[in-house]
């Protein structure tokens, strides 16, 4: 066994990569059926990783859904040209956005005694029924107008940045002296409810809540009938004012805005505006707060505003 | 110049001078091949390597000092057939190879020995030698068996999300429930609580779920004197926050007995949530809530009597007795519907109004937002009774025994809840038996053949017994016939 001595012989250094023989597994020819494993192998994961990601995706919006509807409900003891006013005021500035209005009764929801005040949380319910796709659900009192049509729902209030910035954190939710204060640090859109303030407390004649499980579970709790039967001073108001102090999952989805971005109060409203809260011209929303008590008249208080409104798309419209 | 280490052979012949810079294969050197000590052991080609080399040449070893035995032999030939790893030099009559660092002597041969393995089993399956696969296969079992059956793993396996996901069930278990930080207990308390503690310790190392026991008591120094024992809320939610990873909490009471060790909640429950539970309450209705609601102004999935009838929205399971919700035994699935509810389950002015009436406090409340707040009704689901709360005789007992709630040993029913037992009946007395029963009924086969055998010859004994007994007596009557 020698070996001629010019034969070339193995070097005894060793290669810089140590060349192993492929593993047994990568040994086996490839065929064709192997190929084919291959590929419905592919498919197969294919087809669970969507299916896993595809449950979680979220609902389809059909085209065509009005991302926002007003909601008013109207007592059948209001004067009929006093109705023909408010519904007016929100399906022009419904149409000019491309939302929806909801005009419900306060005589259509089981009530159980208590003042028809309450009336307006199923409503926002049954608004929520009837347009299962719409994402924000717009109360306002009957006894408020819309006084500026350009300002749209979202872009000045639920877009997520302009949330950011002008809802008010960290103060006391009930004024002056609650312990309980908004939350200093949410995200704009994790907000499902705005409300406004004025020096009394908080007020439900204008707030927006967006549609989902949780402004069921909000309203639901709401409409309790403990609470519907408790006797409240201000019925839904303090029912309000309670659950949310009271109860943290409620306060983490609240957001409270200034009063003049939703709900400046129109000069001797009866109201107590807070700082900055009373109407002047541009504002989005005028309220008119207790204009059906005593020697007033809401429809006359209403009227000079339709008329500047009305020169104002006038206006727009030329 | 001194060398560190004496000469040795190289690959490429000749002999190399590590303290000298010379290329290895100058070609200028010794060109015989050295032969190697064939597992190349030594660097130096010693007497005992070229013995080593001889015999192989030979083919059969001039000495033997192992595999003298004739099992040995035997192994031998065995693992030979299976193509052991061989050492790298074993079949190579090449030249000696000098250990280089790093490199390991493998190298030549070498595959992982994974790969190795794979190959074995791959020529058998190949040669089909049964010989070999049969001890193969046995000790696969066998190694099997131990992994899952007889060590920790099998409770790793039970725990892991990716084996059982035993680590998603929490089980709290309130203890000293009732009774005070004033209130002591006695002898028969500490043995019930150690009793039921026990049986849960017990079933959740078996499937490797969380257990928590939480004290009733404590809370009670700290709370509001308002929600006086109303603390199943407060637990609950401190038992998630304990938990992060937990997707379903089990609440049971202290008297409660886990009959059936052998069910896991999964396959009991949980596999297959549609099948064990049922969402319209007018299946079994004692509280006569009128259901589906019909306002007309709510929404679809809260007017179905189903809800939207997906398990996955299933984050309560309660089940009903005689007398509506009985949260003995309940779960609730961590969910944000589920923080809604306990955020809501206790509110002052409810409690206000109510908390005369409410007699069983939170149980009350719950029924109470079932019926009047329709977020709730989608989300609940109802588990007939005696799957996970089965009482004993003693509850419910109105119309004597009913199959809807009472416990029956030849169902084997999972749990029983000695509910209202404090109440002037016998708690010890019950759980003692409902244990004895426990055990009697998941005794394992060697001990049911002793009692088998024991039974046998008792019951021949206590005949032997009768039989006397009676020859006894007819001769006493024999005999008093006699006297008269």
């Amino acid at each position: 066994m020698h070996f001629a001595y010019g034969q070339q012989r193995k070097g005894s250094q060793p290669s810089p990569y140590a060349i192993r023989s492929r593993p047994y597994w990568l040994r086996v020819r490839r065929g064709p059926g192997q190929l084919i494993a291959l590929i419905v192998g592919c498919v197969f994961t294919f087809w669970l990783v969507s299916r896993w990601t595809g449950s979680s995706s979220s609902e389809r919006i059909p085209p065509g859904t009005p991302p926002v509807v007003l909601v008013t409900t109207i007592d059948p003891d209001y004067k009929e040209s006093f109705v023909k006013i408010l519904t007016k005021n929100r399906k022009d500035y419904a149409a000019k956005h491309g939302y929806a209005t909801f005009f419900p009764s306060t005589q259509d929801y089981p009530l159980d005694e208590a003042p028809r005040s309450w009336a307006r949380v199923p409503a926002i319910r049954h608004a929520m029924t009837e347009f299962p796709h719409s994402t924000y659900f717009f109360h306002l009192d009957a006894h408020a107008l819309i006084a500026n049509y350009d300002l749209s729902v979202e872009e000045h209030i639920m877009n997520k940045d302009r949330l950011e910035k002008i809802m008010i954190v960290n103060i006391p939710v009930v004024p002056p002296d609650s312990v309980i204060k908004t939350f200093a640090h949410l995200k704009g859109d994790r907000i499902d409810l705005v409300l406004t303030q004025d020096k009394d407390g908080l007020s439900q004649n204008s707030m927006i809540i967006r549609r989902g499980e949780w402004a069921k579970y909000f309203l639901d709790a709401w409409f309790d009938p403990l609470y519907r039967s408790y006797n409240f001073q201000k019925a839904e108001g303090h029912a309000l004012e309670h659950i949310v102090q009271w109860h943290g999952t409620i306060l983490a989805k609240l957001a409270l805005v200034e009063q003049n971005i939703m709900n400046s109060y129109i000069k001797g409203s009866g109201k107590n505006a807070a700082k900055d809260g009373t109407y002047s011209n541009g504002h989005f929303i005028v309220n008119f707060g207790d204009c059906d008590k005593g020697s007033r008249s809401c429809e006359t208080e209403m009227d000079p505003f339709l008329e500047k409104v009305k020169k104002h798309r006038r206006s727009d419209d030329e | 110049m001194s060398l560190s280490r004496s000469p040795s052979p190289q690959r490429g012949g000749g002999w190399s001078s590590p303290g000298l810079n010379t290329p290895y294969n100058s070609g200028s050197r010794r060109s015989s091949p050295m032969r190697a000590y064939s597992n190349g052991a030594t660097n130096n080609v010693t007497w005992a390597s070229a013995q080593a080399k001889s015999a192989e040449v030979k083919g059969y070893p001039a000495f033997q000092t192992r595999n003298q035995g004739i099992f040995a032999r035997y192994a031998r030939k065995v693992s030979s057939g299976m193509g052991l790893p061989m050492f790298a030099g074993a079949n190579n009559k090449d030249y000696a190879e000098k250990e280089k660092l790093g490199r390991g002597r493998w190298a030549s041969g070498g595959r992982p020995s994974i790969t190795n393995l794979l190959r074995i089993i791959g020529n058998n399956l190949r040669r089909g030698k049964l010989v070999v696969l049969i001890p193969f296969c046995m000790v696969c079992g066998f190694l099997l068996y131990i992994l899952f059956i007889l060590t920790p793993l099998n409770r790793l396996y039970n725990r892991s999300t990716y084996g059982r996901g035993g680590s998603k069930f929490v089980i709290i278990l309130a203890a000293n429930q009732g009774g005070g930080v004033m209130e002591w207990k006695g002898p028969r308390e500490w043995a019930i609580e150690r009793d039921s503690v026990r049986n849960k310790k017990k079933y959740v190392q078996k499937w490797g779920y969380e257990l928590d026991i939480v004290d009733m008591s404590t809370k009670k120094k700290y709370a509001h004197e308002w929600r006086e024992n109303w603390e199943k809320v407060d637990l609950i939610r401190a038992a998630m926050r304990k938990y992060p990873t937990a997707e379903w909490f089990w609440w049971l009471d202290l008297n409660t007995f886990i009959m059936e060790p052998t069910y896991s909640l999964q396959s009991h429950i949980f596999n297959n949530l549609p099948a064990n539970t049922y969402r319209d309450i007018n299946d079994y209705n004692p509280l006569n809530i009128s259901h589906p609601l019909t306002y007309p102004y709510l929404d679809p999935i809260s007017l179905s009597p189903v809800g939207d009838n997906k398990p996955d929205s299933i984050n309560l399971i309660v089940p009903q007795d005689c007398g509506g919700f009985n949260l003995g035994s309940f779960f609730v699935r961590r969910s944000v519907w589920t923080d809604r509810l306990l955020d809501i389950w206790w509110d002052p002015v409810g409690y206000e109004q109510k908390h005369m009436e409410w007699e069983h406090k939170e149980q009350d409340a719950l029924e109470y937002m079932y019926r009047n707040q329709p977020w709730v009704r989608p989300h609940v689901a109802f588990i007939p009774q005696r799957k996970v709360n089965s009482f004993p005789p003693g509850a419910c007992n109105d119309g004597g025994e009913n199959p809807r709630f009472h416990y029956k040993e030849q169902d084997r029913d999972f749990l029983v809840n000695m509910a209202g037992c404090e109440w002037g009946r016998d708690c010890w007395g019950e759980m003692y038996n409902y244990r004895q029963l426990s055990n009697r009924l998941n005794r394992g086969r060697w001990e049911r053949f002793k009692d088998g055998v024991s039974d046998y010859f008792r019951k021949r004994r206590e005949e032997t017994q009768k039989r006397k007994e009676e020859e006894e007596r007819r001769k006493k009557e024999g005999q008093g016939q006699q006297q008269g």
